[in-house]
Parts: structure tokens; sequence; C-alpha cells
């Protein structure tokens, strides 16, 4: 009986667990198949050809869609747009997400009232959060240009949304502040984890409070740190909704990501072939970035 | 106990004692915390005026009035937005929870090549933007003949949310002990009675967040109703949000379209405030133990 139950556990599935489990994915795998991956295969066949989106009776034209698109500059402006909102995303969101958490994880008190603040942008709909910061960063009345004028400064010459170098740290500051909440009470329930008695052995070596920081806790929560960045870089790669909102890719195209790109082409444009050509090289790209991420972070958490 | 005496000592202390570097902590977070929170404010503040007042909004809950509340309670149709997003968020979350944790379970329990394969293949959907897919899904959706009403996005809903939730759950599924089963299955208890009433009530804390991160998520989207309603009355409410679009840059029209934002979120604050423990353990617990 014994050596019976010892094989089973070495067995790759078992009496309890056996193969008629796999029924239970029946549901799930269909949903996903039919309305994710087959959509993603499609793709590759409309990026050859001149479909509008709307019309059946389009044609092939071989690789013309891909020739236009890596011609005219739209993927690389879209691509270097996309990864400068997802740096600034991911680095702010986190170090301030990180600090914040630091801060309520000492014994403050309000600390409930502190977390509550700065959770709370992540409650609203990204449509809200737009129409807020439009109104944050309108010219002359608007919120910051208003506090300018009020301390003597001229608010009419503040525009971030209206230049071209700045619109695009403009909106990935709101995409941080609608996040950075969330990555705090990830990060919170991190540094709950950590033995208090580590800090109080380091306190006893005599470490100073950055010394407990950066020596003692930074490493203890380093799988907190991974999937809060994993999690900020897949949603910045994602980049859609202030562009739509706020900018419309503008000014010129200062703040078309790869997602807004592809969402004007197929629907303002009716150009569904170049969109769905594009849409191929821009998912090789989040591909790519992604497992250039994953390979990164596995290896630092194996260091740390 | 001499040490927990000392420890508890020095707890107090620094409760107690306002040095130099804890004052310099309490200013930094509530300079932080006024900064983040004061576009709120003001968009609040302004929501409460007479659509017609036009002073600057930093002047702060200067007239009390729900006018403006009114004029965006009645273009929006608030009550049958407010419906469509009970409705469609509701529906989605549990057929989420019930697909998901079903396929969590094989997910999680078997472990050969198949099952581990499964799971990557479930969680690689995480990376893809929903812009990108959306003309094939629609085309899909139209060849299966599914018309568009308010119910179509809750199937992208669905979709979309598989890929986290099965992770969420086939992650937790590893912390239901395996014994619990074995000792069901000698009692005779069937597959599907081993799933109903031994593994299922067992995923509760995974299942709380699952509600909370998706639910929260689905509630807020405006993408898939846009592109899949038509028709106005069925719109939810951050899609019906879209007719302020242009007035985001008329000032004329900011008491109306700030009383609209309040609207829109209401319910979710209020949600959140009555809830807030199980919407902060939700928010950790998906991310920490998935």
């Amino acid at each position: 009986m014994q050596q019976v139950k010892k094989k089973r556990k070495g067995a790759n599935t078992s009496l309890v667990f056996n193969n008629k489990m796999y029924f239970f994915l029946i549901p799930a795998l269909a949903m996903f198949l039919i309305f994710w991956i087959y959509p993603v295969l499609q793709l590759f066949y409309y990026s050859v050809t001149d479909f509008n989106g709307v019309n059946y009776n389009f044609n092939f034209v071989g690789m013309k869609n891909y020739i236009k698109v890596l011609g005219n500059g739209t993927l690389t402006n879209s691509m270097k747009n996309t990864l400068i909102y997802a740096v600034v995303t991911v680095v702010l969101s986190n170090v301030i997400g990180l600090a914040v958490a630091m801060i309520l994880n000492t014994k403050i008190h309000f600390k409930g009232l502190f977390r509550t603040c700065a959770y709370f942008p992540a409650l609203f709909s990204a449509i809200v959060v737009g129409f807020i910061w439009s109104y944050v960063y309108m010219p002359s009345s608007g919120m910051i240009a208003s506090l300018i004028t009020a301390f003597g400064g001229d608010g009419s010459l503040f525009n971030p949304l209206g230049n071209h170098h700045a619109a695009l740290y403009a909106i990935a500051l709101v995409e941080v502040w609608k996040a950075f909440g969330t990555t705090m009470i990830i990060y919170l329930a991190g540094l709950q984890t950590v033995d208090e008695s580590l800090l109080e052995a380091g306190r006893i070596d005599g470490c100073t409070e950055w010394d407990l920081i950066s020596k003692i806790k930074i490493p203890l929560i380093s799988s907190t740190i991974t999937i809060n960045v994993i999690l900020a870089v897949i949603s910045g790669l994602k980049a859609f909704d202030y562009s739509f909102i706020m900018t419309n890719g503008g000014p010129g195209k200062a703040t078309k990501t790869l997602m807004f790109q592809v969402y004007q082409t197929a629907f303002n444009d009716m150009k569904m072939g170049r969109a769905s050509a594009f849409s191929v090289l821009a998912f090789t790209f989040i591909i790519v970035i992604t497992v250039l991420m994953l390979l990164f972070m596995n290896k630092r958490e194996v260091e740390l | 106990m001499a040490f927990g005496k000392r420890k508890d000592d020095r707890e107090v202390a620094t409760y107690m004692k306002l040095s130099p570097k804890t004052v310099l902590l309490y200013v930094v977070i509530i300079i932080f915390c006024v900064i983040v929170i004061s576009p709120l404010v003001i968009v609040f503040s302004s929501s409460l005026r007479t659509p017609g007042n036009q002073t600057s909004p930093l002047n702060l809950f200067i007239e009390f009035s729900a006018q403006s509340y009114i004029q965006a309670f009645t273009s929006m149709n608030y009550p049958m937005q407010l419906l469509n997003s009970v409705m469609t968020t509701g529906g989605s979350v549990i057929m989420i929870i019930i697909f998901a944790t079903m396929a969590a379970y094989p997910i999680g329990r078997i472990k050969t090549k198949t099952a581990k394969f499964l799971y990557y293949f479930f969680i690689s959907g995480l990376i893809i933007p929903s812009q990108m897919v959306i003309v094939p899904i629609a085309q899909t959706l139209s060849r299966l003949g599914i018309p568009n009403t308010r119910f179509t996005p809750m199937i992208m809903f669905i979709t979309c949310s598989l890929p986290f939730s099965v992770f969420l759950f086939s992650g937790f599924m590893k912390g239901v002990p395996i014994e619990i089963e074995e000792s069901a299955y000698i009692d005779g208890a069937s597959l599907l009675k081993r799933f109903t009433t031994v593994v299922f009530p067992l995923l509760q804390p995974a299942i709380v967040s699952c509600v909370i991160t998706q639910g929260l998520w689905i509630w807020n989207d405006y993408f898939y109703p846009m592109v899949f309603i038509s028709r106005k009355v069925q719109y939810s409410l951050p899609v019906g949000m879209l007719q302020f679009l242009g007035d985001k840059e008329n000032p004329a029209q900011w008491n109306v379209l700030f009383a609209a934002c309040v609207l829109c979120a209401l319910p979710l604050i209020v949600l959140f405030l009555a809830l807030q423990k199980q919407f902060v353990n939700g928010i950790a617990a998906g991310a920490v133990k998935g």
C-alpha cells in the first residue's frame, strides 16, 4: 500500500487528479480561443490585404502594408512614444508607490486616511481622469495655470498638452497619478511580510535608516517589486486612454502611442489592412520588450 | 519577556515623541496627499455650483447648488446608465469567477507539461492590447450572429479577464491542501462535487480579490462599450461620459461636466468607503499570492 501511494505521488497525474479534470477547462478555453487568440491570428491574414473593415471584397496586396508602415515613420514614432510613456509610468509609479508605502509602514497616525487619499485616484474611470486632468493642464483658466497666475506668474504660457516636448510626459504623469495608489497597496502588503526582528538586528548592528531600506527591506520584497514592475510595463505598453481622451494624439503626432495609432488607422482612416500590419509589428515589439524585461527581472531577483 | 517589554516601550516612544524626522515625515506625506487630492477637491467644489457660475474653480466651495447635478443627471440618463453598468459588471464578474475557477482547477492540480503549457498559454493573453484585436473581434462576433446589445461587451470583459483570473486562481489553488480532496475522493465524491463543495469554498479569498480587481476594471472600462454599443439607452456610465468629450476645454461647461464626473465615480466611491478593508486586501492578495 505504502509503495503504491509513493508511486502515485511520483506520477504526473494521480487517481484523484486525473485527466478528466480537463473538462473544466472547456468554457474558458473556448472563449479564450474564439475571442482572443483567433482574432490575433486573423490580424496576420488581414495584414496582407487592403481590407477596409467593412467591405469583404478585398484584395491581396502582399507586403505593401508592411512597406508602407515601415516607410512612413509612423511605427518608429509611436514605438518611441510608447517606450517613453512606459518608462516614465513604470519608474514613477513604482518609486512613488514604494516611497509612500514605506512612509505608511512606519508608526504614524492617520495611516488609513493617507492610504485612502493615495489610493483614491485609482477608483476613477480613465475617461473621468482624462476630463479632470484636461482641466488641470488647461492654459490660462486651468488649475495649474491659475495657480501660476495667483503667485504672480503668467498662467497663459503654461500649456503642457500643446507643447510637442511636454505633452507625452504630461499624459504619462496622469497615468502615474491614477496608478501609483494600486502599486502602493501592493508594496504595503509586501513590506508587512518583512520580519521586524531582522530590522531590529540591523538596528543593533548600527545600520542607518537608509541601510535598513536598501539592504534589508528592498531585497526582501524583491518579488513584490518584480510583480509591480511587470504589471506596470504591461499596462504601459498598452498606452491608449489619455492620448485618446486628452490630446487626440497631438500636438502633431507627439502623443501617438502604438495602440492609438492602430485605433486611428482602423477606425478613422478605415484602413484595416494597414492597421493589421501595424498591429503585427507592434505586437512583435511588445513581445520582445516583455521577454527582455522578464529575463532581466528574473536575473535580478536571483542576484538579490 | 524583558525583550518584549523593551520593544513596547520603544513603540510608545516613537508614537509619542515628535522628533524632527517624524515631523518631516508628516510634512512630506501631508503635502503629497494634498497635491494628489487637490484636483478632486476642486472638481467636487465646482460641481456644487450653478451651471452659469464661471468664476475660477480655485475659489473653493463658494456656492452650494444641486443644479449642475440635476442637469448632468438628466442629460446622462443616469438611472439607466447606472443600471446598465451594474448589470454588465455584475454579470461579467459572476461568469469570470465560474469560468476562471473551473479552468484553474486542472491547471493548478495536474502536474503535467500540458497543464503547464495551458497555464502559460492563458497568461500570455495578458500582453495583448484590446485596441489591436478589436476589428477581428467585431467580425468574429458578427459572423457568429451575436448582435450588438448592452450585453455584447460582457463577452469581451469575460475573455479579457481570463488571463489574470486564471493566473490568480491557479496560484491560490496550490494553497488548497490536496489531502482534503483526497479524503473527499475516498468518501466517494464525484469530480464535480469535489470542485463545488471542497475546492470552490476554499478559494474564497481569491474570489474576493478577483471580484474587486476585475470589477473595478470592468466598471471603469469604456472601450468595449464604445465600440459595441451604438444606442444611447444601452450605454454604461463611463461610455456615457463620452458625450461630454467636447466640453472638457470649455470652461463654461465645467460645472456640469464635473458634476457628471462625480456622478460617474460615485457608486465606486461609496463602495470603496464602505468596503475599504476588502478593497485593500483584495488588491494586495491578487498581486502577492498570484
